[in-house]
């Protein structure tokens, strides 16, 4: 596999320019709900997000969802597409439930809204790491032709999320896996258990760029080139900008 | 949570307020500042204010510690969407464990029932 990174001139561990090459790709190809060609679009959109006007105005504004418009869009889209992956990009820490149930109630099912989510996660994750380190953003992948699986986990239901969700006990064959067999998993895991390929996928990136589960507590030894703690400082404080209680 | 219990198990105490931008110092954790600093920056608007906090940081740490800081707030600027645009709640026993230091610091303002 070609190093992502190889025109750069920081040490970016092999491990993690992997992770991201295998993200681009599957961001690339059809997904459970979507398309190779629009989950590439929803990740184009998550990252024109933030010169959208209608979400500049939405950002300033004390309450989002009395700013009425249109986004700036590629057109590649539906709208409500649009709406979703520009306010996960933008403004997540002011999103609701009753906007969620909204979204439902004008024509997106929760497989599908799940799966916007994780695209914009993905895209997000890369994305933000490249600006950290002052790097041009990846250029998107190529699409790859084929049908969605739509494949629904027959035990997802709804449990204490937004979303339903899977949770271990009610997980089939296809979903055991996304789960560690040694401990409860977090309700970070169980989000998108809804899509399970969109788990696989994101707690790969979650591995290689913070740490594998079963490691984040094990503070006998250090795995990265920060400590636990440098990491956890980020961590909080990222998530304190964001306005993420969990 | 996971800052608290690496303090435990090294017997130091962080102060937690750094979580929240407020504080001058380190507040216990090895370059905190520097670190708390280019997490502001690398989500912020300024790309000048995040050149110098990226300088500065790879000054303390190195190019590999600079990686993997820009990798953590690349990867939490995305879990926190996901967390937030599912809605999932907090696990009883990790708002148990962290009540004292959300009310200390005033983080159950953040929280995803609370909105609409």
């Amino acid at each position: 596999m070609t190093h992502l990174y190889a025109s750069t001139s920081f040490p970016i561990r092999d491990d993690l320019a992997a992770a991201h090459a295998r993200a681009w790709a599957r961001i690339a190809r059809p997904g459970t709900w979507w398309d190779g060609a629009e989950r590439v679009a929803i990740a184009a959109e998550a990252r024109l997000a933030p010169s959208c006007k209608l979400c500049r105005r939405r950002k300033e504004a004390l309450s989002p969802l009395s700013i009425e418009g249109t986004h700036d869009s590629l057109g590649q889209l539906p709208e409500i597409v649009v709406e979703v992956a520009h306010r996960v990009r933008t403004d997540p820490g002011r999103l609701g439930e009753g906007w969620y149930r909204d979204v439902i109630v004008r024509g997106l099912t929760a497989e599908q809204y799940v799966e916007i989510v994780s695209v914009v996660a993905h895209t997000v994750a890369i994305d933000t790491m490249a600006r950290g380190l002052g790097l041009e953003v990846l250029p998107l992948p190529v699409s790859v032709p084929g049908s969605p699986s739509h494949y629904r986990p027959s035990g997802a239901k709804v449990g204490g999320a937004w979303v339903p969700w899977v949770e271990p006990a009610d997980a089939g064959e296809v979903e055991a896996a996304i789960y560690p067999r040694d401990r409860l998993p977090a309700n970070i895991m169980k989000a998108m258990s809804l899509i399970p390929a969109e788990v696989r996928s994101f707690f790969d990136l979650v591995t290689h760029q913070y740490l594998p589960g079963e490691v984040m507590r094990d503070f006998s030894r250090e795995y990265r080139a920060i400590s636990h703690a440098q990491i956890e400082l980020l961590a909080a404080r990222v998530s304190a900008l964001n306005r993420c209680l969990y | 949570m996971l800052l608290r219990a690496s303090g435990r198990t090294y017997d130091k105490t962080y102060d937690l307020a750094a979580v929240t931008g407020t504080l001058e110092s380190d507040g216990g954790v090895p370059h905190g500042r520097l670190l708390v600093g280019f997490a502001e920056a690398a989500l912020g608007e300024d790309d000048a204010a995040l050149a110098r906090a990226r300088d500065a940081l790879m000054t303390a740490l190195g190019p590999p510690g600079l990686v993997d800081a820009a990798g953590v707030v690349g990867l939490f600027n995305a879990i926190d969407r996901v967390a937030d645009a599912t809605g999932i709640p907090l696990e009883p026993e990790k708002a148990t464990a962290s009540a004292d230091f959300r009310a200390a610091l005033d983080l159950d303002r953040f929280a995803v029932s609370d909105r609409i």
